[in-house]
């Protein structure tokens, strides 16, 4: 708290350091580019909060597919705009960076794909999981039989206990077995 | 026992994957209330959007406060000594948690000590991989090409640190020795002039010949104690990497082999990988990511056309079946006939290229690469033949490019064979005694290895290249449309890498500094096929698959290091036989053979033989030593060898079929918990629906006791 937007004091930044997977030069950075999207005038006040469209003209976000998802899941807001302070920003960057934990990792991974937010993929999250991966418009988008294929495919490997939808701990387990998700789901300034 | 028989109902269901039926249901049960309230959910669920449900209701209810103070808690209680940062909240979470958990001024001191620790630790491993050359340029192919491209750019460089390796130990064990303690005769000067000329580094004559790329350059030096002289070092140097390769690349085969095919169908994560770790969040370029989006959907249209492919199979009739197999059959044949003939031309045009008296010098250098060119040539066309029969055998994708793989390595690993065995025959009846035959044999590994080299670069800047500029410069003329656009083939890139790796350990013994040569040829091959790559080639429509493959490649790799070995193996022996004269054949023809095969240079020189000089050494070991060595090499030890051997395997195949026994058991038991927890939860709301009581304090009560007064009605 009590962050002024235009420079950064030293306990913050050993704060910082302890509770996220940031290096000091990251969080410096980090505060760099997000004072960059402040207007004028709230540069002076504390605790800005961006509104979404501002933060996704990042070029890290901009040509992720999940990035309003990402907005979303790491935002504080209480009226769920997805908008990032300084800290949820940091948070953001602490998840996706080289040192965070293959738990916290999976964790939000699992977060941004829940898009009802309900607790658990099911075949509504996975079927716009896939969209976003394939691509939204008509024709790059699968037939709803290949859909349907596919998604009885993924329940039919990782929902373990068959109850119809992919949990958390089913979730984690199929990211377990994946070589490449740490080095992939990264997102460095 | 009801209860029971609807779990096994349950799971037979699901079996049969009637998933409609078993998500339409589920689908009620996790929008039911209780669910939410479940402490599995709750362990899962985001903080922050709980809180607006709370905002929206009229005022805080007692029991939802409750809740909130168990879950809150729950976390910390898990793990108390867990770093703040490893908790899933967001900052101001955090900071309050670390309110609550009031550490001690130690505590705190040693925690900040091991983030240090570990901070210090990432940034020397950072430091570490940035020290693995062309990691930049891997990433760069991943992003437009795929992971099966880059897969054959990481196998290349394996390969390169597999030879730099081999560079290392010749230098300790071959090259060190003989430069300390060479003998009067290899310290003459080495001169560039007389005779030679450039076209010797083609041949591998003339200087060459002299120099240590051979063989013959490494004669029997001062060093000269009974177990440790050159010729012994020679031999160790040589066995040493045979024997490192194999472990390297059994180590390779087995890890791929079991994330693969070991695992199996019933594990197999495949699609679920795709899914859940499909989108790479490094990607920033728009143009990349427009990439992936297209690669992970034919990736997924491929799998599921694959799936399809083996569903329609499975509903072939007889008929069909029975013509689709005579089609096999012929297309086998005709495999078959194929290789018979590549092989004849093979035979010939070694024949023809052994006979040459006194050419033009033009036509001699051709005649000397008429054997390397021939093989290139069968091996640059069938392959492809081959890939266009296998597209008539109605095999899924996957299957043609392994069925193609397999033909064109035997194909590759034969021709070299036959090679091999018309070299040793040639040199068995040189009509003029010859200086030294090692040298030859390794002479014509040389001249395979840079040839392999030559044909790639022309591949690329003669072939590729200019197809390239007359795509670009006119997209519609006749030519260009004939051509089509160029792909990367994995499999065919993939099979020259091996050959060429076992033309070197072939050659190794003969032509020591061949690692060296094939190490700098590989980084040139690197740095060439990254050109044509991104230069020349368009991206495949149709992926080709990284992780099975790779097991493809290093296995084609242990069959060319066997047969590596094995012609090492033959060679001595060869010359072992004819040397002590074990077989008194008729006379002349023994003798002329025996005299033309016995090396008169290199290590081993001078009559001995490479068991005459290890037999010595055993020799002058102590007594008990002496017999356990003779008692390892006699046949008597094969006995107690394959039965530890059978004995290992059977306790290893037990564990490993009690550990499925367990996964099948624990997934059961997953299955019927689900189940239960389902059931108790339908069973719920429908008792919460038939009271119709809109209260919401209760279920926090409800949940710990409806259990109970469950099962006693069940």
């Amino acid at each position: 708290m009590g962050t002024t937007a235009s420079q950064l004091g030293k306990d913050m930044l050993s704060e910082y350091q302890e509770l996220t997977f940031l290096t000091k030069q990251e969080i410096l950075l980090a505060h760099k580019r997000f004072t960059e999207l402040l207007t004028k005038d709230e540069k002076d006040l504390p605790n800005t909060r961006v509104p979404m469209d501002r933060i996704l003209t990042l070029p890290e976000l901009k040509s992720n597919p999940f990035r309003k998802r990402i907005c979303d899941v790491f935002s504080t807001s209480e009226y769920k705009d997805g908008g990032l302070t300084f800290e949820d920003f940091l948070d953001l960057l602490s998840a996706f960076s080289d040192s965070a934990t293959l738990e916290i990792k999976s964790h939000y991974a699992f977060r941004i794909f829940d898009f009802d937010d309900d607790g658990t993929l099911d075949c509504g999250d996975l079927e716009k999981l896939v969209n976003c991966l394939t691509g939204e418009t008509d024709d790059t988008r699968l037939t709803p039989e290949e859909m349907r294929q596919l998604i009885n495919n993924i329940l039919e490997e990782s929902d373990i206990d068959k109850d119809g939808t992919v949990n958390l701990s089913e979730f984690q387990h199929v990211i377990s077995r994946s070589p490449d998700f740490v080095s992939s789901f990264k997102i460095v300034l | 026992m009801e209860e029971h028989k609807t779990v096994n109902f349950m799971r037979l269901l699901s079996d049969d994957s009637t998933h409609s039926t078993v998500s339409s249901d589920s689908c009620e049960y996790y929008q039911t209330e209780i669910f939410d309230l479940l402490p599995s959910i709750q362990a899962s669920r985001p903080e922050q959007s709980r809180k607006p449900s709370e905002a929206y209701q009229d005022g805080p209810v007692p029991g939802e406060e409750s809740v909130h103070g168990h879950l809150s808690s729950g976390p910390r209680d898990k793990a108390p000594t867990q770093p703040l940062r490893n908790m899933v909240i967001c900052i101001q979470g955090k900071r309050s948690a670390r309110e609550r958990r009031k550490m001690q001024i130690s505590e705190s001191w040693r925690r900040s000590q091991s983030i240090n620790r570990k901070r210090v630790w990432a940034q020397i491993v950072g430091a570490l991989s940035g020290l693995l050359p062309w990691q930049h340029t891997l990433h760069a192919i991943e992003g437009r090409f795929g992971v099966g491209v880059k897969a054959y750019f990481v196998f290349l460089r394996y390969l390169v640190h597999l030879n730099l390796l081999h560079c290392a130990l010749i230098c300790g064990f071959i090259l060190g020795p003989t430069i300390f303690y060479g003998s009067s005769k290899s310290s003459e000067p080495l001169k560039f002039g007389g005779n030679d000329s450039v076209l010797d580094f083609f041949l591998g004559s003339g200087y060459l010949d002299r120099s240590p790329v051979f063989y013959g350059f490494y004669t029997r030096g001062s060093l000269n104690l009974q177990c440790l002289n050159t010729p012994l070092l020679y031999l160790t140097g040589i066995l040493t990497i045979l024997f490192l390769s194999l472990i390297l690349v059994v180590r390779r085969t087995t890890v791929g082999y079991k994330h693969t095919w070991m695992l199996g169908k019933r594990y197999s994560m495949n699609m679920s990988y795709k899914i859940f770790c499909g989108w790479d969040f490094t990607i920033q370029d728009p143009a990349a990511a427009a990439l992936k989006r297209s690669f992970i959907r034919n990736d997924l249209k491929l799998f599921l056309e694959e799936q399809s492919f083996s569903r329609r199979e499975a509903q072939r009739t007889l008929g069909q079946r029975v013509r689709l197999y005579l089609l096999r059959f012929f297309l086998n044949l005709l495999v078959l006939a194929l290789l018979g003939g590549a092989f004849y031309l093979i035979y010939f045009a070694t024949k023809t290229s052994q006979d040459e008296i006194g050419h033009h010098w033009l036509v001699s250098l051709v005649l000397e690469y008429l054997p390397p060119i021939t093989i290139s040539f069968v091996n640059l066309l069938l392959p492809h033949i081959f890939r266009k029969i296998s597209s008539f055998e109605d095999y899924s994708f996957t299957m043609q490019v392994n069925a193609t793989l397999v033909r064109s390595i035997f194909l590759k690993l034969a021709s070299l064979g036959i090679y091999l065995f018309f070299i040793f025959k040639t040199t068995k009846h040189q009509p003029h005694p010859v200086q030294c035959l090692e040298n030859l044999f390794g002479r014509e590994m040389y001249k395979l290895c840079i040839f392999n080299f030559l044909t790639a670069f022309c591949n690329a800047f003669f072939l590729n290249y200019p197809r390239k500029l007359l795509h670009e410069k006119y997209p519609s003329s006749f030519l260009a449309r004939l051509c089509g656009k160029q792909h990367f083939l994995v499999p065919f890139n993939v099979l020259d890498l091996v050959y060429s790796q076992t033309v070197s350990w072939v050659g190794v013994f003969y032509c020591p500094l061949l690692p060296l040569i094939e190490a700098v040829t590989l980084m040139a091959t690197f740095y060439i096929q990254k050109f044509s790559v991104l230069r020349c080639c368009v991206a495949e429509q149709r992926m080709f698959r990284g992780s099975s493959s790779s097991v493809l490649f290093h296995f084609m790799l242990l069959l060319g290091l066997l047969m590596a070995a094995a012609t090492l193996g033959f060679n001595l022996y060869r010359q072992e036989g004819t040397h002590t004269g074990a077989f008194p054949g008729p006379g002349n023809i023994r003798g002329l053979a025996n005299s033309s095969l016995r090396s008169s240079c290199g290590p081993f020189g001078n009559g001995l033989s490479v068991f005459n000089v290890t037999g010595v050494c055993v020799d002058s070991l102590p007594g008990p030593a002496q017999s356990t060595l003779r008692y390892l090499a006699s046949s008597a030890f094969a006995l107690p060898l394959i039965l530890a051997e059978i004995l290992i395997l059977t306790s290893y195949v037990s564990r490993g079929r009690a550990n499925q026994k367990a996964i099948e058991r624990l997934k059961d038991m997953l299955v019927m918990s689900s189940s239960d927890k389902r059931f108790l939860v339908k069973q719920h709301t429908t008792m919460l629906r038939r009271q119709r009581n809109p209260c919401r304090v209760r279920p926090a009560t409800i949940e710990e006791n409806q259990p109970l007064t469950l099962s006693h009605e069940n």
